[in-house]
C-alpha cells in the first residue's frame, strides 16, 4: 500500500484551500480590519453599514473581517476588491464613506480615488504600498499576511503557504536538523532579552524526560506595546504552527498559550484557530499521519505584569502567585510542573514557519550579523503615522521615526524616544542614528524589549516620564525581593518630590546610587531593568532634573505643581465664551473689561480651557515656574 | 548528597558536599554571611532578602550565597566593595520599612537586624532614605503572643513553618508589591483563623514582629 | 461584608458547579477564581472558603492569590465600569486628566464604586489601543480621545438612559445617538 506522506497530505489541503480562496475573487469582496485597533475606531459600525447598504441595493458582494495591517492611524480600514480593478484600500472609513463606496464603486464603477489610500496590486492607475516612502524601509515577515487574510478561517492561512513548514519539518527534517537550522538562522527571542532560540530548544531537547511542554508567552504587558495582540488577532495560525514545530523538535506533546485576559478578541480568535486546526488534524494525534501528537490549550493570565517573567508565568500556571524564582534551574531543564519547557514569545514562534520554509540563510540575509531578521515595533506617541511596523534589524531609529513614522506632528520638536517600555530607556536626538539591534540599544542604555516605541516631543517632561515608568514598575513589582519592593518605592518617592518642586540636588546622587544597586541586586529582570528609565534620563536629560530642582520650573510645562494656566489678555476675545463653559470647576470668570481670566485658587489644571480655546485666539497658555506675569 | 569537595571561603579551606548551598556551608564553618529569608530545608530558596551576596571567583557579579551551590575548587570572598555596597543598600531599604524603636522592642539584643548591623558595622538608622511609614494594626488576639506587622521584614520563616512544618495554614503572604504582607484569610485576627497557637512561627521570627507576651511565661 | 438574602445560595451553587466542572487540582485555582468572578462579579469570602475546601488548600492561600492579581476584586463592581487606560501613550496625552475628570464627576476615587453601586472607576494597564490615546473602556466598549468634555458626554449618555428607563420620556435620545455615532 502506498504511504501518503505529510507533504502530500499538505498539498491536498493547500489545493483545496487555494481553490476556495480563488473562488472568492469571482465577485466583489469588502475586507474590513476588525482587530482591536479597528474595532476601537468603529469598524463594526462600518461593517454594519456596508452590510445594510449592500442588502438594500441587492448587490452580490462578500464581506469579510480581517486583522490589522499596521496602519492604525488610518483605522477603520476597508479593502475593496472588484473584478476588473486592482484592490483599493480606504482609510478612516466612516458610515458616510461606506455608503458612498457602495454607491459609487460597488454599484457603479467609480473607485472614488479621492478617498483611496493605496492599491494592493501593481497597476498603472494608482500608487501601491511600494510607492510609500516607508516601503523602502519595511520588510514584512511576520506581518506579511496580517490585515489581508481572514484570521477566522484556517484555509486562508493554508492558501498562503501556511502549515507548509510543519509538513516539511515532519517529513524531511530530524529534530537535530531543525535545531541547527534555528541556530544558523540566528533567531533571538523577541520577548526582550534576546536569548538564542536554537540554544534554548537544544537544551530542552537534550534534557531527558518523558513529558515536556511548549509555552507561548502572550502576556504582553508593556504599556504602549500591542504587537503580540495584533499578530494573534490577525494571523494566529503562524504562531500555532511555530509552536507545533518547536514541540516536534524538543519532543513535547502539550502546549499552552498564556495570554492576558485583557485581550478578549485575541483569545477568541485563538480559540477559533485551535478548533479549526483540530478539525483538520493539525492538532491532536498523529499530525499529518506522522507519529507526532500535540495539542494546545489557552491559559488566561489574571493581570500581573510580572507574569511576563518566565518563572513567574509558570508559577501562575501552577495556581500560585506570579513570583519569580532564582535561576538556575532554567526553564528548558525544569519549567512547568518541573518538566523541561520551551517558553518563547508570540513573535519568536511566528518567525519559525518562515525560517523552516525559506531556510536559515534567507532569515540571516535580513538584519545584522548579530541580530538577524526583523524587528516589530508599535510606533506610538508624538508621531504622525502611528501603528505597527516591521523593519530589518539595523534600521536606524531616525529612519523609523522620521521616514516610516513621518516625524512629529503639529510642527513640534522631537525630544526623545522611549524604547522597551518600563524596562527600557529614553534616548535623545543624538542617539537617533544608532541601528536597532539587541546590542546597540543595550549599549545606549535602552533595551530592545518587546517592541514598544514611544516618541516624545517638547511637551513631554522627562522627569515625569521617568516617574511614570517607575510608578508602573513599582505597582507591578511582585514584592518578593527587597530591592524591587522597597527600592522602586524610594526612587518613585524621590521622583515625585522632584516633579512637585520639592527635590534637592542630593536626591540625584541618591537616585543614581539606588538605581545602580537595584539593577545589580534584584532577583529578576523586572527589578534589574526597572531603573533604566531613570538611568537614561539622568544621563541624557539631567538639565531637566536640575530645572525642576533649582528653578522650580518644568521645561515641558507638564508637571502640574510647577505650572499655572493663564489667559493672555492681548489674545483673548470679548466675543468668545468657550473657555468659561468648558471649565469643570467654574474657575474662569469674565473680567470687568469683558476679557476672561482664571481664578488660580479654583483651577484644577485639567487643560480643558487650553484645548477648547479657538485656534484663532489661542489665548490660554501654561507658565512654569507658576508665577503670574505682572500687569 | 554529592561527593565531598573542598572550597575556599575568605582564604580558608573548608569541606562540604557537592550541591550544598554556599550559605549553609559558610555558616557551619563559622563564617558569617548576613541572611534573613534563607530556610535550609527549602529546596528552592526564596532568595528574597538580598543580604547574602558574596563574590565567587570567575563570576562577573556578586551572587546570593543561599542559591549558589558549592563545587570543588570554588573560591569565595564574603566581602568586597561591591558586596558591601549591595548589603548596605539592601539593609537600609529593609530598615526604611521597619519600625526602628529598638529600646521598646521585645527582641532588643536578640534581633537578627542588630546582629547584621554589628557584624557588618552598619548603622541602625536611615542615612539616605526616608522612612516609609505605613499603617499597621497590631494583632494581640492570641493572648500568648503578639503580631506586630510594622516590624515584619517579610522573610517568610513564619509562613514556612505554618504551612510546611505544623501544616496549619493560618497565615500566608498576601497582596502584591509594596503591599505584600503576612496576613490571615481576609486580613482578620489570628484568633479568628485556623491558628492553633502552637507558637512555632514566633520562635522562628528573626525580628520583633512576632513575640511572646509575658503571660506565656 | 454581609450577604444579601439569597446571595449565599447563589454563591454556593455557582462555586459547586465550577469546581465540579474544573476538578480539584491546585493548578485549577486561577481558572476557578476567574470563572467564579465571571459569574458573581467579585469574589465573596464565602466563595473563596469553598474553593479552598474544594481544592484542599489553606483559605489564606486562596486569599493570597486573589489579592495578588489585578483581575480579582473582593467587592461587587458597579453596574457600569469605567476603566481608564494608563499605558504610556495614554498617560502622555492626558490619561490622568481623564481619571481626574471621572473622579470629580462621580465623586469617587479610582478603585472605588459610587454609593448607589451604579459606576465604578479603575485604572488599567495598557489596553493596546495606543493610537487612540487617551482611551477609556466604558464597560467593554473602547472610547478614544477622551477629554474632560468627552467624560461629561459619556456620563450624560448614561444619565439620559436612566431617565429614559425610569420616566419613559423620550428626551435625550438624540444625544445618545450622537454619542454612538461619534464614538
Amino acid at each position: 500500500m502506498k504511504v501518503i506522506t505529510a507533504v502530500e497530505r499538505y498539498t491536498e489541503l493547500k489545493t483545496k484551500a487555494q481553490e476556495k480562496v480563488n473562488s472568492l475573487q469571482d465577485k466583489p469582496l469588502v475586507r474590513i480590519g476588525t482587530a482591536t485597533c479597528g474595532l476601537a475606531a468603529g469598524a463594526l459600525q462600518v461593517k454594519e453599514t456596508f452590510e445594510e447598504e449592500i442588502k438594500n441595493k441587492g448587490l452580490d458582494v462578500r464581506i469579510q473581517e480581517v486583522g490589522c495591517m499596521g496602519h492604525c492611524y488610518a483605522e477603520p480600514l476597508a479593502i475593496i476588491s472588484k473584478p476588473g480593478f486592482p484592490s483599493f484600500c480606504y482609510g478612516k472609513v466612516d458610515e458616510g464613506l461606506a455608503k458612498l463606496l457602495v454607491d459609487s464603486f460597488l454599484e457603479n464603477d467609480d473607485p472614488c480615488y479621492e478617498y483611496a489610500m493605496v492599491a494592493l496590486e501593481p497597476n498603472d492607475i494608482f500608487p501601491t504600498f511600494t510607492d510609500f516612502p516607508r516601503d523602502a524601509y519595511e520588510k514584512k515577515i511576520i506581518l506579511e499576511h496580517c490585515g489581508f487574510i481572514d484570521p477566522g478561517d484556517i484555509e486562508h492561512y493554508i492558501a498562503h503557504e501556511g502549515y507548509a513548514a510543519l509538513a516539511k519539518a515532519l517529513e524531511e527534517m530530524k529534530p537535530e536538523e531543525i535545531i541547527s537550522e534555528m541556530t544558523a538562522s540566528g533567531l533571538r527571542g523577541r520577548g526582550g532579552a534576546g536569548f538564542p532560540v536554537g540554544k534554548k530548544w537544544s537544551l530542552c531537547k537534550d534534557t531527558p524526560d518523558e513529558v515536556k511542554y511548549i509555552i507561548c508567552n502572550a502576556d504582553e504587558g508593556d504599556p504602549g506595546a500591542f504587537m503580540d495582540r495584533n499578530v494573534l488577532e490577525s494571523n494566529p495560525h503562524q504562531v500555532i504552527e511555530g509552536m507545533l514545530i518547536s514541540a516536534y523538535t524538543v519532543g513535547a506533546e502539550k502546549g499552552y498559550i498564556y495570554i492576558r485576559n485583557e485581550y478578549p478578541l485575541a483569545i477568541q480568535r485563538i480559540e477559533t484557530a485551535l478548533e479549526q486546526a483540530r478539525e483538520i488534524g493539525l492538532l491532536g494525534d498523529s499530525i499529518f499521519g506522522s507519529p507526532f501528537n500535540f495539542d494546545l490549550e489557552i491559559f488566561e493570565g489574571s493581570g500581573a505584569f510580572v507574569c511576563g517573567e518566565e518563572s513567574a508565568l509558570v508559577s501562575s500556571m501552577e495556581g500560585k502567585m506570579g513570583i519569580p524564582q532564582a535561576r538556575p534551574p532554567y526553564m528548558a531543564v525544569s519549567g512547568f510542573r518541573g518538566r523541561p519547557t520551551v517558553l518563547n514569545n508570540v513573535k519568536t514562534f511566528a518567525y519559525v514557519p518562515t525560517i523552516i520554509r525559506k531556510g536559515a540563510d534567507y532569515f540571516k540575509s535580513v538584519g545584522t550579523s548579530d541580530s538577524s531578521g526583523t524587528a516589530v515595533f508599535t510606533l506610538v506617541g508624538k508621531v504622525a503615522n502611528t501603528g505597527l511596523v516591521e523593519v530589518p534589524m539595523g534600521t536606524t531609529l531616525r529612519q523609523l521615526i522620521f521616514d516610516i513614522g513621518e516625524g512629529i506632528p503639529a510642527e513640534k520638536e522631537f525630544k526623545a524616544v522611549q524604547i522597551g517600555g518600563p524596562s527600557g530607556g529614553c534616548l535623545p536626538e543624538t542617539k537617533l542614528d544608532i541601528p536597532i539591534d539587541f546590542d546597540s540599544l543595550a549599549e545606549a542604555g535602552a533595551i530592545m524589549g518587546s517592541g514598544g516605541l514611544v516618541v516624545l516631543d517638547e511637551d513631554d517632561c522627562m522627569v515625569a516620564i521617568a516617574r511614570y515608568f517607575l510608578e508602573f514598575t513599582q505597582q507591578e513589582s511582585c514584592g518578593k525581593c527587597t530591592f524591587c519592593r522597597l527600592g522602586t518605592k524610594h526612587m518613585l518617592d524621590i521622583l515625585t518630590r522632584i516633579t512637585q518642586g520639592k527635590g534637592e540636588m542630593a536626591d540625584l546622587e541618591i537616585l543614581q546610587e539606588l538605581a545602580e544597586d537595584i539593577k545589580m541586586g534584584s532577583l529578576c529582570n523586572l527589578g534589574k531593568t526597572a531603573p533604566n528609565p531613570i538611568l537614561t534620563t539622568l544621563r541624557y536629560f539631567r538639565d531637566e532634573y536640575e530645572a525642576h530642582i533649582l528653578e522650580g520650573r518644568c521645561p515641558a510645562c507638564m508637571c502640574k505643581d510647577l505650572i499655572l494656566y493663564y489667559i493672555v489678555p492681548e489674545k483673548c476675545s470679548k466675543l468668545c465664551n468657550v473657555c468659561v463653559g468648558s471649565c469643570p470647576v467654574e474657575a474662569i470668570y469674565t473680567r470687568e473689561d469683558g476679557l476672561k481670566a482664571i481664578d488660580q485658587e479654583k483651577c484644577v489644571k485639567c487643560d480643558n480651557c487650553l484645548k477648547t480655546c479657538p485656534p484663532e485666539h489661542d489665548a490660554v497658555i501654561k507658565l512654569s515656574p507658576p508665577v503670574l506675569p505682572e500687569d | 548528597m554529592g561527593k565531598k569537595i573542598t572550597l575556599t571561603i575568605d582564604d580558608r579551606q573548608v569541606t562540604a558536599f557537592e550541591g550544598e548551598k554556599l550559605l549553609w556551608v559558610a555558616l557551619e564553618n563559622d563564617i558569617y554571611i548576613p541572611h534573613l529569608c534563607a530556610i535550609k530545608e527549602e529546596e528552592r530558596p526564596s532568595a528574597s532578602c538580598r543580604l547574602c551576596f558574596v563574590e565567587v571567583e570567575g563570576f562577573s557579579h556578586p551572587v546570593t550565597a543561599c542559591t549558589q551551590e558549592v563545587y570543588a575548587g570554588m573560591i569565595v570572598k564574603t566581602r568586597s566593595p561591591r558586596v558591601d555596597r549591595l548589603v548596605k543598600s539592601a539593609f537600609e531599604l529593609l530598615l526604611s520599612d521597619h519600625r526602628l524603636e529598638c529600646a521598646k522592642c521585645p527582641k532588643n539584643r536578640s534581633c537578627e537586624l542588630q546582629k547584621i548591623a554589628k557584624e557588618r558595622k552598619l548603622k541602625l538608622r536611615l542615612t539616605r532614605l526616608k522612612p516609609l511609614e505605613k499603617e499597621y494594626a497590631i494583632d494581640e488576639s492570641m493572648g500568648s503572643f503578639v503580631f506586630d506587622p510594622s516590624r515584619c521584614v517579610l522573610c517568610g520563616r513564619c509562613v514556612y513553618v505554618d504551612h510546611q512544618e505544623v501544616e496549619v495554614g493560618a497565615i500566608g503572604f498576601t497582596h502584591r508589591g509594596l503591599q505584600r504582607k503576612v496576613t490571615t484569610f481576609g486580613g482578620g485576627l489570628l484568633a479568628d483563623s485556623p491558628c492553633t497557637g502552637c507558637g512555632r512561627c514566633v520562635e522562628v521570627c528573626p525580628v520583633g514582629a512576632l513575640f511572646f507576651t509575658d503571660k506565656a511565661g | 461584608m454581609t450577604l444579601l438574602e439569597g446571595e449565599r445560595e447563589v454563591i454556593l451553587k455557582h462555586v459547586k458547579e465550577i469546581l465540579d466542572d474544573r476538578g480539584t487540582s491546585r493548578e485549577n485555582l486561577i481558572p476557578v477564581l476567574q470563572q467564579v468572578q465571571d459569574k458573581l462579579g467579585y469574589l465573596p469570602d464565602l466563595a473563596m472558603q469553598k474553593i479552598a475546601a474544594g481544592l484542599d488548600i489553606p483559605t489564606v492561600d486562596v486569599y493570597g492569590i486573589a489579592t495578588f492579581y489585578n483581575q480579582f476584586r473582593m467587592n461587587p463592581p458597579g453596574d457600569h465600569q469605567f476603566k481608564v487606560c494608563m499605558g504610556t501613550a495614554c498617560y502622555m496625552v492626558g490619561g490622568n486628566i481623564a481619571i481626574e475628570s471621572f473622579e470629580r464627576r462621580l465623586e469617587i476615587r479610582e478603585g472605588e464604586t459610587t454609593p448607589d453601586r451604579k459606576f465604578s472607576l479603575e485604572r488599567v494597564a495598557c489596553v493596546g489601543c495606543c493610537t487612540m490615546a487617551p482611551v477609556v473602556l466604558v464597560d467593554e466598549e473602547v472610547e478614544g480621545h477622551v477629554t474632560p468634555t468627552r467624560v461629561d458626554g459619556i456620563l450624560l449618555a448614561f444619565e439620559t438612559e436612566t431617565e429614559k428607563e425610569e420616566g419613559k420620556n423620550g428626551e435625550g435620545i438624540e444625544e445618545k445617538e450622537e454619542r454612538r455615532s461619534d464614538a
